[in-house]
């Protein structure tokens, strides 16, 4: 920071003011109002009253609301091991020798991650079609017919088929990052490994995991924000659908304050999943914190 | 010497170690190859499928059509009720006017904190980074709220405000990280000569900055073209509706149609695809930098 390049203050404060103004207007204008109102009962009319704590004692015993809850860490788990975990394995053997079109599978892998949420909702919303899916088509070819069925319509397993999806999209992006990190590594080491006689898994445990723990780390962090705030294929897919079998947080918050007009408990919902979310990406972080540290003991 | 001779034993050439060679790389690639297959998939069976008539798709949804027609184009192309072009031009400059603002913004704020001392410099610091922590779809419902009573809600600029309110965080990160980076003689050269602080800051900062500024942009291309929730709530008018918003109506109006979505969804995906596949190398790189480095 220098004496003869600082500007005057009138001038920063030109170049500042209009997007701190923005940033303050769209994230923490929404913020305090939520808070406020989530105080109030108020369906949406004028008519607006002032009910204490009620809302969140509401929110507290609203087993749908953590019901969400739940489901959305349910997404958390099956995403970082299928994201992260599948794009580890690919990882270990796109880097072989003995691979070609390393070029494509990049290129191809990573290709599904720019797609919009809502598109890939709707391409896998016809894969798991009854009459027309792809799905059914498969079983119906290899003489399983007696397994095809309205999958989105399946209570127990819908959360399943719908993180299914996520997984696919994100895997070459997770891919192609772990990628990024493991070319970053000296290849000399590799080569000394292999003449030390570590096998092909000694190699991927002993030597890349730990080289490569904190793009790892980054990489769970991103799915577990992600996942958090799940929303766009699960409104295409199923709504939380059937009933509030595959209900995410960002969902019900939707629905409430929408589709029945309850704004007063809606902005409640959204303090709660304000929370909650801080909760586990803060909780997360500081349990990969005290791992990684553990580790370097 | 020792070590040429133990690389010959890595490297051993002998029958059975061969066909184990053979046979792993058989396995690895396949396997790749089916996962890449997958990724692609979905595209080229939406293309074919496209070109055929609803009757033949629900017939046999998997083979190739035999009559191709773009029929179903053409229906969509020339139908004005449907209002897939107009969502593709609100799509584009919504799109257009938030990367670069937040380019632009991004790139001053970031300057501006990583080089300028002034009271309250730390205080925006934490601030702007606090909007990469807090979970922003918390806030679907309550923007609603603060837009509607701001009278901001339904106009063709309405997104704008909250894709640039929420790309910023990341931009500013990502400049203010690079620019740390820059010797800051450079600047000290510029004011040595009489240049002014604007001067310095678009002339001389900037085009040294435009690394940087590709990755934001690449970054929010996708992000704003792909939005879907914040629009859902922010715009109830058709004629302002973005791709996303006008596909879930789309679909809903012709559920059974599924050789007509399709061939929307690639009409609408075109841009993002055509994108992607001929600077697919330089996107990744800028969305890998991003994710890692934010």
């Amino acid at each position: 920071m220098l004496q003869s390049i600082r500007p005057k203050k009138r001038v920063i404060f030109a170049y500042l003011i209009v997007p701190t103004i923005l940033f303050v207007y769209a994230v923490f204008v929404p913020l305090i109002t939520a808070l406020a109102n989530s105080f109030y009962e108020w369906k949406g009319g004028p008519n607006k009253t002032f009910n204490g704590i009620a809302n969140y004692k509401q929110l507290l015993s609203d087993s749908t609301f953590w019901l969400s809850f739940r489901h959305n860490l349910f997404l958390v788990a099956v995403c970082v091991i299928g994201q992260i975990g599948i794009a580890f394995i690919l990882v270990l053997m796109i880097n072989s020798r003995l691979v070609k079109l390393k070029g494509i599978h990049r290129t191809f892998g990573f290709f599904p991650s720019t797609v919009a949420a809502v598109s890939i909702g709707f391409i896998w919303t016809m894969v798991y079609d009854y009459n027309r899916g792809i799905i059914n088509w498969f079983l119906g070819k290899i003489g399983r017919a007696d397994l095809q069925q309205v999958w989105l319509n399946n209570e127990k397993w819908v959360m399943l088929f719908v993180a299914i999806p996520l997984v696919w999209q994100w895997i070459g992006y997770y891919m192609v990052i772990i990628l990024s990190a493991i070319s970053a590594i000296d290849t000399e080491i590799f080569e000394v490994a292999e003449l030390d006689g570590a096998n092909a898994v000694q190699r991927a445990i002993y030597i890349v995991l730990p080289l490569i723990k904190n793009t790892l780390l980054v990489c769970m962090t991103l799915c577990i924000a992600g996942n958090m705030k799940a929303f766009d294929n699960i409104y295409v897919m199923t709504s939380g659908g059937p009933g509030t079998a595959s209900m995410v947080m960002a969902m019900y918050g939707y629905n409430v304050s929408f589709r029945n007009s309850d704004l007063g408990y809606g902005s409640t919902i959204s303090v709660g999943i304000f929370i909650m979310s801080l909760l586990v990406i803060g909780g997360s972080q500081w349990i990969i914190g005290m791992l990684s540290k553990e580790k370097e003991a | 010497m020792a070590k040429k001779f133990e690389m010959t034993k890595v490297e051993r050439n002998d029958l059975p170690t061969r066909i184990k060679k053979g046979v792993l790389g058989f396995f690895l690639n396949a396997i790749l190859i089916i996962f890449s297959a997958t990724c692609i998939f979905p595209l080229v069976w939406m293309f074919y499928s496209s070109l055929k008539e609803k009757r033949i798709f629900n017939a046999d949804i998997i083979g190739l059509p035999k009559n191709p027609t773009i029929s179903n184009y053409v229906n969509i192309l020339t139908n004005k009720d449907y209002k897939l072009g107009v969502s593709m031009k609100n799509s584009l400059i919504i799109t257009a006017c938030s990367v670069a603002l937040i380019v632009f913004f991004g790139f001053i704020v970031g300057y501006i904190l990583a080089r300028v001392r002034f009271k309250l410099n730390r205080i925006m610091y934490v601030m702007f980074l606090m909007g990469m922590l807090i979970p922003i779809h918390s806030l679907l419902v309550p923007i609603y709220l603060v837009f509607r009573n701001s009278n901001l809600n339904n106009h063709w600029y309405t997104l704008i405000i909250p894709y640039v309110a929420f790309g910023l965080p990341t931009a500013i990160f990502l400049v203010e990280g690079f620019v740390k980076g820059v010797p800051s003689a450079l600047e000290e050269a510029a004011a040595i000569d009489g240049s002014s602080f604007s001067r310095t800051l678009f002339q001389i900062i900037m085009p040294i900055c435009r690394p940087i500024m590709t990755t934001v942009a690449i970054i929010n291309v996708f992000t704003c073209w792909n939005e879907f929730s914040f629009a859902l709530v922010l715009l109830r008018d058709p004629s302002f509706r973005t791709v996303p918003l006008a596909m879930t109506q789309f679909t809903g109006q012709f559920s059974s149609d599924y050789p007509k979505i399709m061939a929307a969804m690639l009409l609408t995906m075109s841009p993002i695809v055509v994108l992607y596949f001929t600077c697919s190398k330089q996107i990744i790189k800028g969305m890998v930098a991003g994710a890692v480095k934010g």
